[in-house]
């Protein structure tokens, strides 16, 4: 199971690491009861401060995806997150849309990119 | 009983012969000797191993080995071998003096220049190299993959393995405890329980280094993951390994301590020489695993292409800045060992695995000297 992080991303390494394990959580690669390493390994291994990680880690804890065990570390709570407003989940996916539109994509385009997209991100979900 | 140095001295204290020094020169002449030589020719080797469009793991350009390669290969290869510049009048000075139980001495601080030597040569030499990579070949891969499998000891621990150690070990302890109970006045307490208690020091010292080794930082590039993740675990299962034969040795030696207390003067000598003709043997047989692995690691490690991994320096805030306290530096927000700063790389002194190798290292230093002055 490997969580990719990518130098030449605009966003923070802390939203990489959290959107990546949002990621393998949705595809079902990472069911619920899965351990995480600790955020020192994590740390480590990237070569980044504790609290890049223990930032991503709270993200997940807040959005209910990741229960801190205390002696036992972290593990992945549930496969959904936390209840959301239906305006507050669509609001980044009328932004993305939005850059697409301008971009010039025709609809039918979009479309097509939305449902592999998402075909992709529930892929291995029961 | 005379006893003049702490461990392995007091294991052959007072049972100087002649025969036991052959056996001093058979076990540094052979086994050393052999290992050295090997170490020497495989280092010799070691920049050329993926052909010679490398130099280590830089990627050269064309010729390299035929301009300013040459130079930097011979100043390479003259750096591993000026180690016996400082070996050879060693050892002939311990052979000189009769004193041949210094040369298990010799031995160990050969085994720690040899490393440290051979990593800064790597490092220079890869460094020089650097200026004739291969267009493009400094530039570090922009995604790279981190496995979120929790690396825990136990995980590489053989339960079987670890019972069998604390066994034996347990054995030896309670032995030399019984042989304490019972032995006549006056009972010395160091020469009893002083070798014993470095060995089991040394048994933590091993654990201590397996638990750095599980905690290496083990990133790898998107490209060629998968060779790459069985390039490291192969690595990191072979020094693993390594520390558990070195476990093994101890536990063994603890074991034999109060055999060799408890046997009466007659046959002191014979299993002292029993004790070094089977350390000669099981260090050929380790010597020989040891070769073989290697070469199996090397073969999975060959697989994986050399890449230049990206720093997230800038995450670890001052760290990346140069440290004034090069090469030393305290960080307690980077999780690592080792920092790479704008001076070169830093030992962290805020890890919590530095601060117990430093205290380790303090404890022995302190243990040597007790021992050695039986304070």
């Amino acid at each position: 199971m490997f969580l990719t992080i990518n130098a030449g991303d605009a966003r923070p390494i802390y939203q990489q690491v959290a959107d990546g394990i949002k990621e393998l959580i949705a595809s079902g690669k990472l069911a619920e009861g899965t351990p995480l390493p600790p955020v020192r390994q994590l740390a480590a291994d990237l070569g980044v401060n504790l609290n890049t990680i223990a930032t991503a880690y709270r993200e997940l804890q807040r959005d209910g995806l990741l229960a801190v065990k205390h002696g036992s570390g972290s593990v992945v709570a549930s496969s959904t997150t936390a209840e959301r407003s239906l305006d507050e989940l669509l609001r980044p996916l009328r932004t993305a849309l939005t850059q697409m539109v301008l971009a010039g994509l025709p609809q039918k385009k979009i479309l097509q990119l939305v449902i592999n997209e998402l075909q992709t991100v529930m892929q291995g979900r029961k | 009983m005379t006893h003049q140095f702490p461990g392995y001295g007091l294991f052959i204290g007072g049972f100087n012969g002649f025969s036991i020094n052959q056996l001093h020169v058979i076990y540094y002449g052979l086994l050393w000797g052999g290992v050295r030589v090997r170490g020497c020719f495989r280092r010799w080797k070691q920049p050329l191993l993926r052909g010679e469009d490398w130099f280590f793991s830089v990627p050269v350009q064309h010729g390299f080995y035929s301009e300013e390669g040459a130079t930097i290969l011979r100043q390479y290869r003259v750096r591993m071998l000026s180690l016996f510049a400082i070996e050879v009048p060693a050892a002939t000075a311990i052979f000189l003096s009769g004193q041949l139980q210094n040369l298990v001495w010799l031995i160990l601080a050969m085994c720690i220049l040899i490393h440290v030597n051979h990593v800064f040569s790597v490092n220079r030499a890869e460094q020089r190299a650097q200026k004739f990579a291969t267009p493009g070949a400094e530039q570090p891969v922009s995604t790279i993959a981190i496995s979120l499998k929790a690396r825990r000891l136990r995980d590489f621990t053989n339960f079987k393995l670890e019972a069998a150690i604390a066994a034996i070990s347990a054995a030896g302890l309670v032995w030399a405890l019984r042989y304490y109970a019972t032995a006549p006045e006056p009972r010395n307490l160091w020469i009893i329980f002083g070798t014993p208690l470095l060995l089991f020091y040394c048994q933590g010292g091993f654990l201590l280094a397996k638990v750095l080794i599980v905690a290496w930082r083990s990133p790898i590039p998107q490209v060629q993951a998968e060779e790459h993740i069985a390039s490291r675990e192969e690595t990191r299962k072979f020094y693993l390994r390594t520390c558990d034969l070195g476990r093994i040795n101890l536990a063994v030696t603890i074991l034999f301590w109060p055999a060799l207390l408890s046997a009466g003067p007659e046959t002191r000598e014979f299993a002292v020489k029993l004790w070094f003709a089977g350390s000669i043997v099981l260090g050929i047989v380790i010597a020989v695993w040891s070769e073989i692995k290697r070469k199996d690691m090397l073969k999975v490690t060959l697989r994986a292409r050399p890449v230049k991994l990206p720093q997230f320096g800038g995450e670890l805030g001052e760290s990346s800045a140069p440290s004034d306290l090069w090469p030393l530096c305290y960080e307690p927000s980077a999780p690592t060992i080792i920092l790479r700063s704008m001076r070169g790389y830093s030992l962290n002194l805020a890890n919590r695995l530095t601060q117990l190798g430093a205290v380790y290292l303090a404890g022995l230093l302190a243990l040597f000297v007790l021992i050695r002055f039986r304070l």
